[in-house]
């Protein structure tokens, strides 16, 4: 959180984590695609040739003076490769609440939960822990026909009983309800 | 600009007086007319600006800004990958026509200036470095102390945005 009182600006800092092709980019595709370009600056897109994110992705959200306070919110999403382990640290530096977007389908459980255990080891290395940190589930791709049941991946990955939504980013559905559900949660712990 | 609080990278948030910020934006706006740099930014390594000084309005401060933090970031982990103990001290990007020079302040904060080709880079590389140290003094006598978000956001203004939001996100 970043506070200018003299501007009456105060930003938040969310990021979206999980593992690659989860779906993380997507999610901040459709939110840009979505909104009037009034409250939303350019999407800042790092891609490597194969459409992976390189660095991060990077949006903000702008309303207007609200109670003579004007929030903004600065979107991020992690490089979902193992390999730039150290980008997804400093991305996470300073945010104020997390995105776990979950891949639905069977065989990406296991980076799911690689992916989990690696945003709880980061948190730690930043003196800060899961179940006292704001964030939220986002089961993705929820439209497959193999993708997993909601109860048995709440049973893998939702150990702490946070919010969850069910998505398919492609075509929108719970992107806002999954991002109005982690600011909700930001303005319960600010 | 002129912010007041930032959160350091240890979750704490850095209280800057305004004394402070004064003396960090006067110390940037020098570092831009001696080397006529079209723009110098201060800010953290989370990619927040703190204070910039600038003579063009075609560049997206936040955005420019989100991406050096990400640069530095891509740079550390090459650092390491040569057994390199430190970060890189520096990062100098060379366009047709402006080129950006990036560097650490202190181990959480980094500035970038963006200036014209006609620069010559040695002189870059000197008044950087006094600039440096300047701000590293500063940050040196920067006060660290909790504040109390909460005095600035009230249930009034939690409210207000709930409703804002539902209206742009289309949440009924």
């Amino acid at each position: 959180m970043y506070i200018d009182q003299l501007r009456q600006e105060i930003q938040f800092k969310i990021v979206y984590y999980g593992p690659g092709l989860g779906g993380k980019t997507t999610n901040l595709e459709y939110i840009y695609s979505q909104l009037d370009p009034s409250v939303r600056g350019e999407l800042v897109s790092l891609k490597t040739k194969d459409e992976r994110t390189l660095y991060f992705d990077f949006l903000q959200l702008k309303f207007g003076r609200i109670n003579n306070k004007r929030p903004r919110f600065h979107l991020y999403t992690i490089p979902g490769q193992k390999h730039y382990g150290f980008s997804r640290e400093i991305i996470l530096r300073g945010a104020d609440a997390v995105v776990f977007v979950a891949d639905s389908q069977p065989a990406r459980m296991k980076e799911n939960l690689d992916t989990l255990a690696d945003l709880e080891k980061k948190m730690i290395a930043q003196k800060q822990s899961l179940d006292k940190f704001p964030w939220v589930i986002q089961y993705n791709k929820r439209d497959l026909v193999n993708s997993m049941s909601i109860e048995s991946m709440q049973a893998s990955l939702n150990f702490l009983n946070v919010p969850w939504h069910q998505a398919v980013a492609l075509n929108g559905k719970g992107v806002f309800e999954t991002l109005r559900s982690v600011i909700d949660l930001i303005m319960v712990n600010a | 600009m002129i912010p007041q609080q930032a959160r350091s990278s240890n979750g704490k948030r850095m209280v800057f007086s305004e004394t402070m910020y004064h003396n960090i934006i006067k110390i940037l706006a020098d570092l831009r007319s001696r080397l006529q740099a079209q723009l110098t930014i201060f800010a953290d390594m989370n990619g927040y600006p703190i204070a910039y000084d600038q003579d063009v309005e075609d560049v997206d401060i936040i955005a420019m800004t989100a991406l050096a933090a990400g640069t530095f970031a891509a740079t550390a982990e090459m650092a390491k990958l040569v057994k390199e103990k430190e970060r890189f001290r520096f990062i100098y990007h060379e366009g047709v026509n402006r080129n950006i020079y990036m560097c650490n302040v202190s181990k959480e904060y980094i500035m970038i200036i963006l200036f014209d080709k006609s620069v010559a880079m040695g002189m870059v590389r000197i008044l950087t470095h006094n600039t440096v140290e300047k701000l590293e003094k500063i940050l040196e006598e920067l006060a660290r102390e909790h504040a109390k978000a909460s005095q600035f956001l009230d249930v009034e203004f939690k409210s207000l945005l709930g409703k804002e939001l539902d209206k742009y996100f289309g949440i009924k």
